[in-house]
């Protein structure tokens, strides 16, 4: 297992997937600082909710797909499939390691993403102890809400050697996240919403599918997880190559 | 355990409802080198990919070092080099870092990076990303990759395709070293026999599926019948009266042909041919070459 995930950084090590990393959070951080939080008390949480909006209901669970694509596009494009798979490596071993990686990177997207929002209460100097209890919850929430999208995303991604398909895909359906995540029935249900609602601070104010405990979201999340997991690993299994 | 390094057992592949590749028996003996001939589409590269795990046999059963691939997957694999119809390569990657992928894999020692650089001889491109490679650089680099392990077996799907006459006589001199020098079994597909002849030990001939031919080379030429054509004034008259004396003999484009025959038995027909008073202007013999046996063993319906 070290040894493919070894070599899967290798092959990412000089490629330009590094940038992506870093434009979620600095938008965010940017539209963090721009947001007014003059008179109001909830000064951090109005700052997340701000920073969440674009990361979390667009930009993160559009790199769910990019970065799924990603560490399969160098096996599509050179019909490195072949040559990995006729290696002394199991099919488990590799598909994990592209799991891993990828969940990988979106931590670092989430840490940069939590340093931004700490960044942003240290620039406009926030009063009192840092809230670190909701900056984790957020950033490491939102971080499980988009395993089961990764999983998903892995799974088409790999069974599909084009590197735009399963991208345009996941940017349809990311797009209609502003009006599920209204809806307190479907909300919990639709994967690519989730990381939105574990990112949001609950407030009186919320709305829609925020309402739903946090407990329910995240046996929905572990349940699908599972599932898309399995399913994108016994194909991974069985393809042909 | 068998004598054989590769041994299928009634090999068959079936897409949808037509056969790819259908009972095939491949048997390899250690330090052969293989030549795997049959035109396109007849089933090599299937026949390969499953050789090599990457397909599952619809039928039948493939035994590796004496073991059953379906079992032993990975330990086979630990053994086996391969390069399967085109390099593969990660273009952003140096020669030298795509190797490294690989040999992280394999365990190899980094020193062997730079022993399978020179033995392709890229050493000197091993730092340029390999998107700016030509294909023969790109091909020499895969077959570089199915070294890096020290494989007992190395299984190479049509290496020459894409490289330039040169290219190809490196990479036939590479091939015939290997086994003399490091005891190597070699499997190798192609659709030219001419280039099969210059390396191939034992030859295994497949068309629509099906395996027609598994033979020494030796073998195969014999099949090559050897013909004598005699050129003459008058062909047609020639020709019967060469029969009328009782000698077997064809005509055809206006040559006369007799089957391979005794130095003496020529002698005769040419004395007869002048005492007749016809003019002999030339006697040959015509050999059918390799590549007219495979196109007669491959294009008809009929097998061996
Ligand atoms: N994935 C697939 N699905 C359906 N048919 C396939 C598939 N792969 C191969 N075939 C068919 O199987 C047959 C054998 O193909 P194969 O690639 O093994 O031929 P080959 O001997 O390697 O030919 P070539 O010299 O052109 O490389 C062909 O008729 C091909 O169309
Ligand atoms: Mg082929």
């Amino acid at each position: 297992m070290g040894k493919v995930l070894r070599s899967e950084f290798l092959k990412l090590r000089k490629s330009s997937i590094w940038l992506l990393i870093f434009i979620s959070p600095v938008l965010a951080t940017l539209a963090g600082l721009g947001q007014s939080v003059e008179d109001t008390p909830y000064k951090w949480e109005i700052t997340l909710s701000a920073m969440s909006f674009l990361h979390a209901l667009l930009f993160f669970p559009l790199l769910t797909g990019v970065f799924s694509a990603f560490v399969c596009r160098y096996e599509h494009l050179g019909g490195g499939w072949k040559q990995l798979l006729a290696m002394p490596v199991s099919r488990s071993n590799v598909y994990i390691a592209k799991f891993l990686i990828v969940i990988s990177l979106l931590a670092i997207t989430q840490v940069l993403f939590a340093g931004g929002l700490v960044l942003v209460g240290q620039l406009k100097g926030f009063e009192g102890a840092l809230p670190w209890k909701m900056i984790l919850t957020s950033a490491i929430g939102g971080w499980i809400a988009s395993l089961p999208l990764v999983a998903l995303q892995l799974f088409v991604s790999v069974a599909w050697s084009s590197f735009a398909a399963p991208l345009a895909i996941n940017v349809v359906f990311t797009l209609p996240n502003i009006l599920v995540v209204n809806s307190e029935q479907f909300g919990p249900y639709y994967p690519w919403a989730q990381p939105f609602l574990a990112m949001m601070p609950t407030t009186e104010e919320s709305f829609g599918a925020l309402n739903v405990p946090m407990e329910t979201l995240m046996i929905v999340i572990l349940g699908s997880l599972v599932l898309f997991f399995l399913s994108g690993f016994t194909y991974f299994q069985r393809k042909e190559i | 355990m068998s004598e054989f390094i590769i041994e299928t057992n009634k090999l068959t592949k079936k897409f949808k409802n037509r056969y790819a590749v259908e009972s095939v028996n491949l048997q390899i003996k250690k330090g052969e080198i293989y030549g795997f001939l049959g035109p396109n589409g007849a089933g090599k590269t299937t026949t390969i990919r499953m050789l090599l795990g990457l397909a599952k046999p619809t039928y039948g059963s493939i035994q590796i070092f004496g073991k059953d691939m379906k079992k032993e997957k990975l330990t086979v694999l630990k053994k086996v080099g391969s390069l399967v119809e085109y390099p593969s390569y990660y273009g952003h990657l140096t020669a030298y870092e795509n190797l490294e992928a690989i040999r992280i894999l394999l365990d190899a020692p980094k020193s062997r990076i730079d022993e399978v650089l020179s033995i392709v001889r890229l050493s000197n491109d091993a730092k340029r990303p390999v998107k700016g490679f030509s294909l023969g650089m790109k091909q020499r680099l895969g077959i570089a990759a199915a070294l890096l392990g020290k494989p007992e077996l190395l299984i190479l799907d049509e290496p020459t395709n894409g490289l330039d006459p040169s290219g190809i006589l490196e990479i036939r001199e590479l091939i015939k070293s290997m086994p003399k020098e490091h005891g190597i079994t070699i499997l190798v597909s192609s659709h030219l026999l001419s280039e099969m002849d210059q390396m191939a030990t034992q030859v295994g001939i497949i068309t629509k599926g099906k395996m027609i031919f598994q033979d020494s080379i030796e073998t195969l030429r014999q099949r090559s019948k050897s013909k004598i054509a005699i050129k003459v004034n008058e062909t047609e008259q020639a020709w019967r009266m060469l029969l009328s004396k009782g000698i077997q003999a064809e005509m055809e484009n206006k040559q006369i042909y007799l089957p391979h025959s005794s130095d003496e038995a020529i002698s005769t027909v040419v004395e007869e041919l002048i005492h007749n008073r016809f003019s002999v202007f030339r006697v040959q013999e015509e050999k059918k070459s390799l590549e007219d046996i495979f196109l007669e063993l491959t294009s008809g319906e009929g097998s061996l």
